[in-house]
């Protein structure tokens, strides 16, 4: 079939396997019920594996942890990944062994949400400022959510409460959940709160059970989010399967940002039982950037979901894995600094990413480094790791011997 | 322990192999191959290994493994007193995963076994991703055959005959090749 949106391949992107075809053609790919998810299924239904000659088998996880287990042992070739557990699998934290693991591209950037209970609501919590007084008054430790212990919604939650001057390991208990069943929690009492993907925010605020109290985009505009992984086996045993999934998925992704019917159309989609299973009025208002709080504060966001930002959203920048490294340092996952650089080097495949992306003709990003200020005011650049790991007021480094250890290591400002 | 379906298609009775099989460790249902309804005691017996003795597998023995290999399909071995090449490459053709021409050792089973076993998940494999290519193929001659009909129907580019059906799968909460299905369902009831 002739795709009009694929550039015609020059000669001189002929790969040098002498075959561009891939060496698998079926695909078993692991999804959460989240709408980060939308690029896969739109990829795996619509028609924008086939040109690339494959077959996309969606397979629907019902917890991280479920998802990182088959990824392992080769039951799911690749999958929807929270950044922080790709990293976690491949440093070996967080409880399955070290991995080598490759993440071939990011899938979208920002739409998660820090969500309180009407009850904390009822009791005067309505910001951050009062949610500082609230724990630091009140005698019982708040309990909150996370969907995985070094995913991407404990990282944020972690950032934005230390940036309030919560400590997140001592001044309250985490707990946690799988994203689709942070309302039932709620309704329980078991938790006060929660950090997840969408549409689950906008789900516990439909079903009056809490509010919005902080956006992911509000700590980290453009943050990264979930990526496209598979471990590095299945990168080196298949790369032309590898390079077609990117060109697939990129294809998806394209597709889904490039008007807001397609995006309206790609809500509509993924909200059947099959995918995210969530009723359409309740995925479709953020996923377009249409926020509400639950506190009768509405705006249109200007850094809600996004699946392509001309290309923007998609490379596996090596600053952003380096960044996930930094907080696992920060909060005591990691004991001593990582060889933060060559890790990122290994674990982000940027040639294989670029192959694709030129092959669609996508404008690239000039530097796989990006710099960004967090809500904290901090900056981050990727360019000393360590440093910044080490920078902030509220963190669970150990002190002496490891930090006259850190003082004496030179951090490597080497990049690929 | 491996269970081994044991077909006897020889006018000799098969209590020397019997023995050196269960002697190796595995747990044998053994059957006179001379009438044996072979996909029904597969089914019954539900073999790890179907293991068939024959002097020269006739037509009906390979019609048999043939019916096996299609519809369940497991490792499959040989022993045979018949050297033709011909005959060996029907008979791997057909599904055996193991050809073995010239008596029995005992200590030669496991291996013999273990290979057959290998060599049918390997086949298998190959087979799967074979099936995967064809089955995805046929579905996208459906889908270029339906876009064609869209562009006729609709008067309308290619391009425009693509976004219409994705936009209808989207909203239906289906895949591109259900739409397609529909578009040739209503060209075929149209007659048109």
């Amino acid at each position: 079939m002739t795709d009009h949106h694929t550039t015609p391949r020059a000669d001189a992107q002929a790969w040098v396997a002498g075959s561009d075809a891939p060496e698998k053609s079926s695909l078993n790919l692991g999804f959460m019920p989240l709408t980060d998810s939308a690029s896969l299924i739109v990829a795996a239904t619509q028609g924008f594996a086939e040109p690339y000659g494959l077959s996309l088998n969606l397979k629907r996880q019902v917890s991280w942890s479920s998802l990182r287990d088959k990824l392992l042992s080769g039951e799911l070739d690749a999958a929807q990944g929270l950044y922080g557990l790709i990293y976690s699998m491949q440093l070996g934290i967080g409880g399955a062994p070290a991995t080598d693991m490759a993440v071939l591209m990011g899938l979208n950037q920002n739409g998660q949400s820090i969500n309180l209970s009407t009850p904390l609501r009822q009791a005067g919590v309505c910001s951050g400022e009062t949610l500082l007084r609230h724990v630091h008054q009140s005698s019982a430790k708040l309990t909150l959510a996370q969907t995985f212990p070094t995913g991407t919604h404990a990282l944020w939650l972690y950032y934005w409460l230390a940036s309030l001057n919560i400590h997140p390991l001592e001044d309250v208990n985490t707990l946690v959940v799988p994203p689709p069943q942070m309302v039932e929690h709620l309704r329980a009492g078991r938790i006060d709160g929660f950090c997840a993907g969408e549409p689950w925010g906008a789900h516990a605020i439909d079903q009056g059970m809490g509010f919005t109290i902080a956006t992911s985009q509000s700590i980290w505009p453009d943050h990264p989010e979930k990526v496209l992984g598979c471990t590095r086996a299945f990168v080196e045993q298949y790369p032309n399967t590898a390079r077609a999934l990117i060109m697939a998925v990129l294809e998806a992704s394209r597709f889904i940002d490039a008007s807001e019917e397609n995006k309206a159309g790609t809500a509509q989609l993924i909200s059947a039982d099959a995918y995210v299973a969530a009723p359409r009025q309740v995925i479709e208002p953020r996923f377009l950037g249409n926020y509400e709080d639950g506190n009768g504060h509405a705006w249109h966001d200007s850094h809600a979901l996004r699946f392509y930002g001309e290309g923007e959203v998609n490379l596996p920048y090596l600053s952003d894995g380096l960044w996930f490294m930094t907080q696992f340092r920060r909060w005591g996952l990691l004991r001593e600094d990582p060889d933060y650089f060559a890790i990122a080097s290994q674990v982000q495949q940027l040639e294989l990413y670029r192959d694709a992306a030129a092959a669609l003709g996508i404008v690239q990003p000039a530097t796989a480094m990006r710099s960004a200020t967090l809500l904290d005011g901090k900056r981050w650049d990727g360019s000393d790791p360590a440093a910044y790991a080490r920078s902030f007021d509220l963190h669970a480094l150990s002190e002496a011997p490891s930090s006259a250890d850190d003082q004496g290591t030179s951090p490597c400002c080497a990049s690929s | 322990m491996l269970r081994i379906l044991l077909i006897n298609d020889t006018p000799k009775k098969v209590g020397r192999l019997r023995s050196a099989l269960v002697e190796a460790g595995f747990e044998v249902v053994d059957e006179s191959g001379l009438t044996i309804d072979l996909p029904a005691r597969v089914e019954a017996v539900r073999p790890d290994v179907i293991l068939i003795d024959t002097e020269s597998p006739g037509r009906d023995v390979m019609e048999q493994v043939v019916l096996v290999s299609r519809d369940q399909p497991r490792p499959i071995v040989m022993f045979t007193d018949e050297h033709d090449p011909q005959v060996m490459r029907q008979a791997i053709q057909a599904g055996v995963s193991a050809y073995i021409v010239e008596g029995i050792q005992t200590q030669r089973l496991q291996p013999i076994l273990d290979v057959a076993m290998a060599r049918f998940e390997s086949d298998q494999a190959l087979r799967a991703q074979l099936q995967a290519r064809e089955a995805q193929l046929a579905e996208r001659k459906r889908i270029e055959l339906a876009k064609g009909l869209l562009m006729k129907m609709k008067n309308c580019s290619e391009e425009e005959a693509y976004t219409l059906m994705r936009r209808q799968a989207m909203s239906r909460q289906q895949k591109l090749i259900q739409v397609a299905e529909q578009v040739i369902a209503m060209h075929d009831m149209l007659g048109s």
